[in-house]
């Protein structure tokens, strides 16, 4: 309001204008709050509850949900830290991939956009549609992947991929991967396309190599970009549910599971919608970690 | 009036029902019924999607919901309208094969009407039990002869899917219920007995003996319940645990269904039991027109109406109604046991709410994998049970 008023001035007419800006607000404010602010705060309320979502009786426990997740219960430890090692991954593998590829892409060759739009597809497909096409491929008796192998004569390598405790959580991130390059891609694209090209001819009059261009004239050109494909890399893979629920329904045994299944399986097949929605909570609060240096990042520049 | 009807049905299903509610309709003018499916998950995602309605004060008007404690959260949370006065007035137990009657009521009140009544087995392939020379196994000493035999000529004794805990479960069911006999098996589902006494121990060793010989489909873990049908139509694998629906999903795959039969596995213990569940109608205690659902689900349940539509109620919880037996035989046999047996025991995932049963699929991954022996499985189960139980109070 502050920001309103002294950008619109004082007097009559800057309340007026203050009263038009309000008007205009309002209805995005009110959208706002409604479908995100009092779902938000709701959901924080029953956090502190014993609840089973549907019955009258609530149980005020206070903040024994939150304890239970960091020091009780072993699976959300088990989710926590695959959360961690996939956010890990998440932030190297498909960034790496996306800049490789923006490089290799950044060309007025006939034909790019051809290579660009099959290296971006993935990342519009549906991810329950991804899932399901890759558990397919994965089946280790009729799949694309064991039947490859067994067709190079690497029968020795084929296995059940999703059926391993040692190979399902990264079998799925290999999926992850796929539908996922496609994006820091495009943003890497454009960010290399708004680098001067005059800084690499001069860089090469200098007598820099290709990879000292890369390191003193592309890297730093991409610093903005940088910020926003790592920000979104981790608030995406903290986000991680549909791959999870369809390739392995957090299988075998726990062995898979994330916080954003195990909300799941909390609030919607255990009856737990207080502990589901502490679980909630800490995905929320582990995201707004990452996700308010970025959007403050953002608004300044 | 609308009247809304909430199901599993698929798409097969929704298409032999479809006139029966259009009958419902002719009958009942001022009636709209409309039904609303959730196809395909079994009950992995079903009592979600319900739940969720539910939540959100708009439930349907008459439901779908299997027995035991798939349907116990939502009576336990006061959701579903007890039946006891509209049995009365409408005379259904009379009506119904009587242990579905049964195996739905809790705490002494009948909160749902018997819709379908059904039993699983090990169906076989004809065709490979007659080459190797197989019979129907008498003991279960004989049952392990058999996929012994079916191993040394490289086929597969049985294939299941354990992509969501459920269908490796039906083979540790069996070889609980072999091991303990029914009753420490009845006590076991009741949390009466503790998971880790010598027979559950040695249900979970004869589960890694089907694995560790090779008895099984190899990583099977991920393999959803449907796929898992795929190496025993390619004759790669021998049997598989499914019920009396299996031949009406077997011809929906294009597959013979005359290379099919089935056996109730011998469990060495008297009475013979087989795993049996009913599935029943229910009402939501917040329904918009009690009477109008409560005359639904009679309409449904009448004999009249179930034999003017037989594809429909194949495995009908109603007396009287048969399938024909020249076009469904292996449905029309299951028919003859369901209907006469009263001695079943429940699939654990209908005696466990759905958090304990998750815990009792770890335990059952973790064997399967072999990350756990059978002595810590036991001792892990019971752990689950103890922490679910305290978890209640």
């Amino acid at each position: 309001m502050t920001g309103l008023r002294s950008a619109s001035g004082t007097g009559a007419l800057g309340w007026a204008q203050d009263r038009t800006a309000w008007m205009f607000l309002a209805p995005a404010v009110l959208v706002y709050c409604v479908f995100l602010v009092y779902p938000m705060l709701s959901s924080l309320w029953i956090s502190l509850f014993k609840w089973d979502g549907m019955s009258a009786e609530m149980k005020f426990i206070g903040g024994e949900n939150y304890w239970r997740i960091f020091l009780e219960d072993e699976v959300s430890r088990k989710a926590l830290w695959n959360n961690l090692l996939w956010t890990l991954a998440a932030l190297l593998l498909p960034t790496s991939f996306g800049l490789a590829l923006a490089l290799a892409l950044d060309t007025k060759l006939k034909g790019v956009v051809v290579f660009r739009t099959i290296f971006y597809g993935p990342g519009v497909l549906p991810l329950v549609a991804v899932g399901l096409i890759w558990s397919w491929m994965y089946n280790p008796h009729f799949g694309a992947v064991n039947t490859i192998l067994k067709m190079m004569d690497l029968r020795h390598l084929t296995r059940g991929w999703l059926s391993s405790y040692d190979t399902a959580l990264a079998a799925t991130f290999v999926t992850y991967l796929w539908s996922h390059v496609g994006f820091p891609m495009v943003l890497y694209l454009a960010g290399l396309q708004a680098i001067p090209r005059d800084l690499y001819e001069a860089a090469s009059l200098d007598g820099a190599t290709a990879l000292q261009r890369f390191r003193h004239v592309t890297l730093p050109g991409l610093k903005e970009t940088h910020v926003i494909v790592l920000s979104l890399a981790v608030i995406h893979a903290l986000k991680v549910f549909d791959l999870i629920y369809t390739m392995t329904y957090g299988g075998p045994g726990r062995e898979t599971q994330v916080l954003g299944t195990w909300m799941y399986f909390q609030s919607f097949q255990y009856y737990n919608a207080g502990y589901g929605a502490a679980i909630a909570w800490v995905i929320t609060a582990i995201i707004l970690l990452i996700a308010i240096p970025y959007i403050r990042h953002m608004t300044k520049t | 009036m609308k009247l809304r009807f909430f199901t599993k049905f698929d798409a097969a299903t929704v298409k032999i029902w479809t006139p029966i509610v259009e009958a419902y309709e002719k009958q009942n003018p001022n009636i709209k019924v409309t039904m609303e499916t959730v196809a395909g998950s079994g009950a992995a995602i079903y009592p979600d999607v319900l739940r969720t309605s539910m939540a959100a004060g708009d439930p349907p008007d008459v439901f779908f919901m299997w027995g035991g404690e798939v349907a116990g959260p939502f009576i336990d949370a006061g959701q579903v309208m007890e039946l006891g006065a509209l049995y009365d007035k409408h005379g259904w137990k009379a009506r119904m094969t009587p242990w579905t009657v049964d195996a739905i009521t809790r705490n002494g009140k009948v909160w749902g009407v018997p819709y379908n009544a059904r039993g699983m087995g090990f169906f076989y392939r004809k065709d490979i039990f007659a080459k190797y020379k197989l019979a129907e196994p008498k003991s279960y000493a004989e049952f392990e002869q058999i996929c012994a035999t079916l191993k040394t000529n490289k086929i597969y004794c049985a294939s299941f899917g354990g992509k969501f805990g459920w269908h490796p479960m039906r083979l540790l069911d069996y070889l609980t219920e072999t091991a303990c006999g029914p009753e420490v098996h009845n006590q076991l589902n009741r949390l009466q007995a503790s998971w880790d006494i010598p027979c559950a121990v040695d249900a979970y060793g004869r589960l890694k003996k089907w694995v560790d010989n090779g008895w099984l489909v190899p990583d099977f873990l991920s393999v959803t319940p449907a796929d898992a049908r795929m190496p025993v139509y390619l004759g790669d694998a021998a049997m598989i645990i499914e019920g009396d629906w299996f031949e009406f999903v077997v011809r929906g795959d294009k597959q013979p269904t005359t290379n099919l039969d089935f056996f109730v596995p011998p469990t060495g213990h008297q009475p013979l039991r087989y795993s049996a569940f009913p599935q029943q109608w229910m009402v939501p205690a917040k329904a918009k027109n009690p009477d109008a659902s409560a005359q639904f689900i009679d309409f449904i349940t009448a004999p009249a109406t179930q034999k003017q539509f037989p594809a429909a109620f194949t495995a009908s919880a109603t007396i009287g109604i048969e399938p024909d037996c020249k076009e469904w035989p292996i449905t029309c046999k299951w028919r003859q046991i369901i209907t006469t047996s009263r001695d079943i025991y429940p699939p654990t995932d209908q005696a466990f709410t759905k958090e304990l049963m998750d815990g009792f699929f770890e335990v059952q991954s973790g064997i399967i994998a072999g990350r756990i022996t059978p002595a810590d499985g036991g001792k892990m189960m019971q752990a689950r049970a103890e922490a679910w139980k305290a978890s209640k109070k």
